[in-house]
């Protein structure tokens, strides 16, 4: 285990029994990233700083309940921001309009994604999505990146709904096979 | 469409980390977490994959607002919690027992366990609190103004590292209290995994044995 993920951990174990200094300091290693997170998947501060708030709160509180098998302790975390996020954007969905999500991908959006993909050529996943092709991979991506549903990226795609749920079924297929090679 | 094969449970788990599993289906699949550790590490299977996707978030560092923000709602309940009293007879305010909890000064056993199930804004709903001895396995469970639901109870599960979740019995609504006897293997269970869930069943609890409802909270007892 390297020194930084060891420090995470201990930090995790202080803050699930109460530790407020340990907490803080918990805090201040990963909310520049959480805050990332939120601002890439909502794009908005106000509901960023809202969302990193209550993510913080969980963590507080359910700090006992991280153990390994969920990966590091940000990817824990982050798995928490996530979900949160995503939450947010299925509220907000009733009131948003298809059009917004096409500027949001035209603009800016899509380079912290191919910033991931150019900075991760080691990493499995990285491999296999290379290996996707760019419909399977764009629609995986435009859900994890963006919580854009099926419908949504139909709509955004302008392509039928059971097409995009085949693409990111298939697309998901062959990344588990190829996870797993 | 309940999983049933480890390809299914696989391209379902991937679909609810993405988020595109959704409404009925996503609140299915939790329960299906719930009662399966397999479906639970096929998650995070797929949570910790992804995670090589988060290497492109460019970090920005939140205003200072944002930390005195929580701050001030994870602090006050230690304040109020060195003060030192216990209310009894009234309905509990949901800082202080947390603050109780996590300051009890002296454990009367090593082997007890506390644990509060919350909201998702965080407010208590009920106080778990293992109360065991050589004659004596219950588990006393606090409610601390938990709204009833019509036609429906709270169904609180132990959840096996391994195996299916076996029910503890109904949570007491409003600011009720009742306590659970454990057998011992419910103690070994709870001891060893710590997790525990709630769904809403219907009244008088899940009809199968398994949860049938909406799983609503989790927690993870604390040993003291």
């Amino acid at each position: 285990m390297s020194e930084k993920l060891s420090e995470m951990v201990k930090l995790m174990a202080h803050t699930s029994r109460g530790d407020l200094a340990s907490f803080e300091k918990l805090y201040s290693a990963t909310s520049p990233r959480l805050y990332g997170l939120c601002l890439r998947m909502l794009g908005n501060r106000h509901e960023a700083q809202e969302v990193l708030q209550e993510i913080y709160i969980k963590v507080w509180h359910h700090a006992g309940e991280y153990h390994p098998e969920r990966g590091s302790p940000v990817t824990w975390m982050i798995s928490i921001g996530r979900y949160a996020c995503m939450d947010v954007l299925r509220q907000r969905r009733v009131h948003q309009d298809v059009d917004d999500f096409r500027d949001s991908l035209r603009g800016g959006g899509m380079e912290p994604q191919q910033a991931a993909l150019a900075s991760a050529d080691k990493e499995n996943l990285d491999r296999c999505l290379r290996e996707l092709s760019d419909p399977h991979r764009a629609s995986i991506q435009m859900a994890y990146f963006h919580g854009l549903t099926h419908g949504q990226m139909a709509r955004t795609l302008g392509k039928p709904l059971g097409t995009v749920k085949s693409w990111v079924r298939r697309g998901l297929d062959f990344l588990r096979r190829c996870l797993e090679r | 469409m309940k999983p049933d094969h480890y390809q299914r449970n696989h391209a379902l788990a991937a679909e609810y980390v993405l988020g595109t599993l959704h409404g009925g289906a996503r609140r299915r699949f939790e329960t299906w977490m719930l009662e399966s550790p397999r479906v639970r590490r096929q998650v995070w299977y797929w949570e910790r994959r992804f995670q090589s996707l988060n290497r492109g978030i460019v970090e920005r560092r939140p205003p200072a607002a944002v930390w005195r923000r929580v701050h001030a709602r994870i602090a006050r309940p230690r304040s109020v919690a060195r003060a030192w009293w216990w209310p009894v007879g009234s309905v509990l305010a949901a800082s202080l027992v947390l603050a109780l909890i996590l300051l009890w000064p002296s454990a009367p056993a090593p082997q007890q366990f506390v644990g509060v199930i919350q909201n998702s804004q965080a407010q208590p709903l009920w106080v778990l609190r293992t109360v065991t001895d050589d004659s004596h396995r219950q588990l006393s469970l606090q409610g601390v103004n938990v709204e009833p639901v019509d036609g429906k109870d709270f169904e609180l599960w132990l959840l096996p590292r391994s195996g299916a979740a076996i029910s503890v019995g109904l949570l007491p609504a409003g600011g009720g209290q009742r306590t659970a006897s454990l057998s011992e293997r419910q103690l070994e269970v709870l001891r060893r995994s710590r997790a525990l869930a709630v769904s809403l069943e219907p009244a008088g609890g899940s009809p199968s044995g398994q949860p049938t409802g909406p799983v609503l909270y989790q927690v993870r007892m604390i040993a003291m």
